[in-house]
């Protein structure tokens, strides 16, 4: 119990910063929206662009929140929270966080676009949002500093929407599985489950790897008792 | 009880075989120059900063204030009280109960939905330094903690050393306050060449 309570103390704590941060917030609909809005009259790439590039957006303030707080986090370690619990505790706030993103952007591009499936595209754009929170953690685990983060966040989520999206690079990227889940809504048949399977194990990979570089950047020693 | 502890940062050494104790009811004053090695040692000392070689050894748990608060920048004092006195598994009414005896006694000022970037830095800094008491740590580790108080409250400060060293606590307090060393026990300097500390008294 006294678990949950310090990760559902550290989501509110994520909340209340983070929603004090209007501008950040105002951005993190207007970035995506404006990938959309801006390529929505060459056709439906705009759906499949605006929906990856709310990686952009969900997956920086991920980047961003855990970055920032690097000191704070090693602290809070000191003071008695386990590393586990502060990304977790992160990831409660953010996650919520992504699913409103997504919900609001999908009725966007599902009023202009009118996509065959608005539930499979609300799916794809969701799928976006959560990965991009265990992606943004997993970059902040291993870059040291918010300009290195922020490039290979670029760069990642850049060339997946630059590539071919059944190209083989793009296949090995994180946002593959949500962009055929986006990408199907479009047309209005196709398999789910194997998008959705890949969602699943690139998100738990994901994970794996932020829980094993936070635990050794965050690491505090415990002293031997005299 | 520091034992031979020793630091490089890449080829820089920053401390070399460092050898420290500290008595329950102490105050020692850590000086030394710019880069001498005292906010390395203080890291290493609570934990955060892995030492080379030598080893640590403390008796009671640790409260540490570093020299630039860690801090949310947009989270107010009642918000950080809540979510460090949740980590040593307070209540939110106990947490704010004990924080904000603590930054009384402090004579914290700010008004209570102040986040704290828009706090002073004495203000900030007293926000610091009541986390690193939030536990009742019998070890006070507490790098140039008065950065930004006003006269009153550095004199205070000095003051609270000395009721916290009087309840049994061991305290470490970085400091270039050099009028203020009649105040402590005992005074070591750290040295960068060679990186061995000197007592003087």
């Amino acid at each position: 119990m006294k678990r949950v309570n310090r990760v559902l103390i550290m989501a509110e704590m994520h909340g209340r910063d983070l929603l004090r941060r209007h501008v950040a917030l105002g951005l993190l609909m207007v970035l995506p929206a404006s990938f959309y809005l801006s390529s929505v009259g060459t056709g439906r790439d705009a759906v499949s662009t605006g929906g990856v590039a709310m990686a952009f957006a969900v997956g920086g303030a991920t980047l961003f929140s855990a970055l920032s707080s690097v000191d704070v986090d090693q602290r809070l370690i000191l003071g008695g929270y386990r590393p586990i619990e502060l990304l977790l505790g992160r990831i409660a706030f953010l996650a919520p966080v992504a699913i409103v993103i997504a919900g609001a952007f999908t009725a966007l591009m599902a009023g202009i676009s009118h996509p065959s499936s608005p539930g499979v595209l609300l799916l794809g754009v969701t799928f976006v949002g959560l990965q991009s929170v265990p992606f943004g953690i997993a970059i902040a685990s291993i870059v040291p500093r918010e300009l290195e983060g922020t490039l290979v966040l670029i760069g990642v989520v850049g060339i997946q929407l630059a590539v071919q999206p059944d190209s083989t690079v793009a296949k090995a990227l994180p946002f593959y599985g949500a962009r055929r889940l986006i990408e199907e809504s479009l047309v209005g048949h196709g398999p789910l489950a194997g998008p959705i399977l890949q969602i699943a194990l690139y998100g738990t990979a994901l994970l794996i790897i932020a829980r094993i570089f936070i635990g050794s950047r965050l690491a505090v020693t415990s002293h031997q008792p005299t | 009880m520091v034992t031979q502890v020793s630091k490089r940062y890449g080829q820089t050494p920053i401390l070399d075989r460092v050898d420290l104790t500290v008595h329950a009811g102490e105050i020692v004053a850590l000086t030394g120059e710019n880069g001498a090695g005292k906010t390395t040692l203080m890291r290493i000392c609570a934990g955060l900063t892995r030492a080379d070689s030598g080893r640590v050894t403390v008796s009671e748990s640790i409260g540490y204030c570093p020299q630039s608060p860690s801090l949310f920048e947009l989270l107010n004092a009642d918000e950080h009280i809540v979510m460090f006195g949740r980590g040593i598994g307070l209540s939110r009414t106990a947490a704010l109960a004990r924080g904000n005896e603590l930054l009384r006694e402090l004579d914290f000022a700010a008004e209570r939905n102040t986040v704290t970037t828009q706090m002073s830095g004495g203000t900030r800094q007293k926000l610091n330094l009541a986390l690193a008491l939030m536990a009742d740590p019998g070890i006070l580790l507490l790098d140039e903690p008065y950065q930004g108080f006003d006269r009153g409250t550095y004199v205070n400060f000095w003051d609270h050393c000395q009721t916290w060293a009087g309840q049994g606590k061991a305290i470490v307090v970085v400091t270039h306050m050099l009028a203020e060393l009649d105040r402590v026990h005992r005074v070591v300097e750290l040295s960068p060449h060679p990186l061995r500390p000197k007592v003087h008294r």
